[in-house]
């Protein structure tokens, strides 16, 4: 018995002297580069430099995997102090009751005018409350091979007939094999292609994913999709599998002529094909333009052992400087306004062409059911519609199912 | 502290700690395995009782046997079933059957054999992962080396893509598991085919038996052991492994190339759905358990006879 008293004896100074050299306190953050090669460490060191006793320990998750892995970390007890987050992940973790509202010390921040207006309101959640700082943004448009429109002495589509037949003109046997290897347009039938779908179907009047799916308009927006691809033949054979990887490869090697993206990818495009290629906004269709508003934030989760150093780090990476070393990395756009105008990154006609879009830029619901949207019901839902497998009115039922829960 | 117990002798006549020692020794294991195996796949059925949805961590709510009642009302349950029947339908057979060519092959004495024998393993050897992707890259409809192929033989007129169809996407990942397989079966029929003494061929030669009926009497027999036991363990792989197919195309397109144990992976690990997706795993492992049980009986029969 005596032994093992001693034994508690050491092992409680132990702790002690643990935690005495431990008063540091240390921000575990998550974030999510494609670029390997990023500026997080610079970031780090600076900010460590002007907060000596922070710690940050910053880990890059991969982008398929990355909520997957936080939902689990946060039911597991191990959830990061801090993380870069979507607004359609919001509801479930709020939900969870994994984040912290940060509304106050937003206001109380001297950074806070200098953000680019309206994305604090873009990004409040639907409890009125703010948990979310705004850290990059981008709006979707359309890419298009300037050339190719060019050679043919086409226009860039404003609309969803212009759209059609560009794209149908665009679909070229250059090689005479009697196969077409150039396409129309490169459709994303994988995960994350919503955005191209809802780019023809969610601009009809009075369609959205919560009502008027299973309305006319709401079916001819994803029977045309599913038109373009069947009877038109202007998306390429693979198109119900291309994630993001392949529409990408397909544009830059010249498979497809037109495509949905953002801002994020224009350099890499423009590497490989120079001035060939420019942006506009997405056509319109059924009488409106939806585009999608790719937001990216950061938030202090409310399992932070220390969430004023959270929050000194993730309001760290929202001001001014920062947040242009931090969007140099991922390729998108600042959200503090002096970053934004001394922006030099990317080419002139790709920003025009965000800020064109940003009229017609919107966010999915922010509800719950969005997350199973984004991740099964539409993926699968779109790949049956494009093979065959259902109709157009019976993918917009899932979803409108889905939302009626 | 105080268990200083005099060694007795038990009723065996043995000491106890000569009893004890085998337990002891085994425990670590036991444990270990009670702890990573045994204790989440209780956690599985308990959790399959439960309408239990990961985001919601305060709504814990026991529902019976209701998530298997809606499992056999659900469509995609049916055409996971489906799919997995015939993933283990088709590629254990073609394993098998290419596994004991090569095994065959490989049995015979030509130059350069052990290289041979080192080189059939590699396509085993590779990360599930390593050859998904490869293979991805194969059927890819625009540089993949299939269609390249098929089309200079002239056996396609325009490029398929391979895993964007509905009718060719579970074939293509099946023969991509079979590739990566037969090398199993090909190095555990081929120990099994060197276990077969030459005296048995050789007094059939005599007797006049021709090479099929030597094989039909002497090579399926003498490996018949081996291949009961490699039957089993692969056909208890091939049912579990997802990775191959959730790298390939993820399930898609559609729900064409969807197995139960990937179906319930995406319903637990994406959807979140806990509840819904361990009921998925364990009506998949009672199915499992019963395809292995008729295997063993049926097989175990065969084989003593």
């Amino acid at each position: 018995m005596k032994m093992f008293r001693k034994f508690a004896v050491a092992a409680s100074a132990l702790t002690l002297m643990a935690s005495l050299a431990h008063a540091d306190s240390t921000v575990r953050f998550w974030y999510h580069f494609d670029n390997a090669d990023n500026p997080m460490d610079e970031l780090v060191a600076e900010f460590e430099k002007q907060n000596p006793g922070i710690k940050v320990e910053a880990e890059n998750i991969p982008w398929n995997s990355y909520y997957d892995n936080l939902y689990t970390a946060i039911i597991g007890g191990n959830a990061p102090d801090a993380a870069m987050v979507k607004m359609f992940a919001q509801p479930r973790l709020v939900e969870m009751g994994a984040l912290e509202p940060i509304g106050a010390r937003i206001d109380a921040w001297d950074g806070k005018d200098g953000l680019e207006d309206n994305l604090l309101n873009l990004t409040k959640a639907a409890d009125g409350e703010t948990y979310y700082l705004p850290v990059q943004y981008v709006v979707l448009y359309l890419y298009y091979r300037q050339d190719m429109l060019d050679e043919l002495g086409l226009k860039v589509p404003t609309t969803c007939d212009e759209f059609r037949d560009v794209a149908k003109a665009l679909t070229r046997d250059t090689n005479g094999d009697g196969s077409p290897d150039v396409y129309g347009f490169g459709f994303r039938g994988g995960k994350g292609g919503h955005d191209h779908w809802a780019s023809f179907t969610l601009s009809h009047e009075g369609v959205s994913l919560e009502e008027g799916l299973t309305s006319d308009a709401g079916i001819a927006g994803t029977q045309y999709v599913v038109d373009l691809f069947r009877q038109d033949g202007v998306f390429p054979p693979s198109a119900p599998n291309d994630g993001f990887q392949e529409i990408l490869g397909a544009f830059k090697a010249g498979k497809t002529a037109m495509t949905i993206h953002h801002i994020g990818s224009a350099n890499g495009i423009v590497e490989v094909l120079g001035d060939k290629v420019s942006a506009a906004p997405v056509p319109e269709c059924g009488g409106g333009r939806w585009t999608s508003f790719g937001d990216e934030s950061t938030a202090v989760l409310s399992s932070a052992s220390d969430k004023d150093a959270a929050w000194k780090w993730i309001s760290f990476l929202s001001s001014p400087v920062n947040n242009a070393r931090f969007n140099e990395a991922t390729g998108q756009l600042p959200v503090v306004k002096s970053d934004a105008e001394s922006w030099s990154l990317h080419p002139q006609r790709f920003v025009k062409a965000t800020v064109d879009s940003l009229p017609y830029a919107h966010l999915l619901p922010n509800v719950s059911q969005t997350s199973d949207f984004v991740n099964t019901v539409w993926p699968v839902n779109m790949q049956r519609a494009l093979t065959g497998e259902i109709t157009a009115q019976e993918m917009n039922e899932k979803i409108a199912e889905l939302y009626a829960q | 502290m105080t268990d200083t117990t005099v060694p007795d002798a038990g009723p065996t006549g043995r000491p106890l700690g000569r009893r004890v020692l085998p337990y002891a020794m085994l425990s670590p294991a036991v444990l270990v395995t009670l702890a990573i195996v045994f204790f989440p796949m209780v956690q599985t059925a308990w959790m399959s009782l439960h309408d239990y949805v990961l985001f919601r961590p305060n709504h814990f709510e026991f529902v019976g046997l209701d998530n298997f009642r809606k499992a056999l009302a659900d469509e995609v349950f049916w055409i996971s079933l489906r799919h997995t029947a015939i993933w283990i339908g088709i590629t254990i057979p073609a394993q098998v059957l290419l596994g004991l060519a090569t095994a065959l092959l490989l049995n015979q004495d030509f130059p350069w054999r052990p290289l041979a024998r080192a080189l059939i393993i590699i396509p085993w050897a590779l990360p599930s992962v390593v050859i998904a992707l490869m293979w991805v890259w194969i059927y890819d409809s625009n540089y993949g080396l299939m269609n390249d192929f098929l089309l200079r033989l002239g056996l396609i007129e325009q490029a398929v893509p391979w895993l964007a169809r509905p009718d060719t996407a579970l074939g293509a990942i099946i023969l991509t598991l079979t590739w990566q397989g037969f090398p199993f079966f090909a190095v555990m029929i081929l120990a099994g085919l060197q276990s077969i003494p030459r005296s048995y061929y050789e007094a059939a030669a005599i007797d006049g038996a021709s090479t099929w009926r030597q094989f039909w009497h002497i090579t399926l027999p003498g490996i018949s052991g081996v291949l009961v036991t490699a039957i089993l363990l692969r056909m208890i792989w091939v049912a579990n492994s997802f990775d191959v197919i959730f790298v390939m195309t993820g399930g898609g397109p559609g729900y064409s190339t969807y197995t139960l144990p990937l179906y319930a992976f995406v319903k637990s690990r994406t959807n979140l759905d806990f509840g819904y997706g361990s009921a998925l795993a364990v009506l998949f492992t009672l199915l499992l358990m019963v395809v292995v049980l008729v295997y063993l009986r049926r097989t175990g029969k065969a084989v003593s006879r």
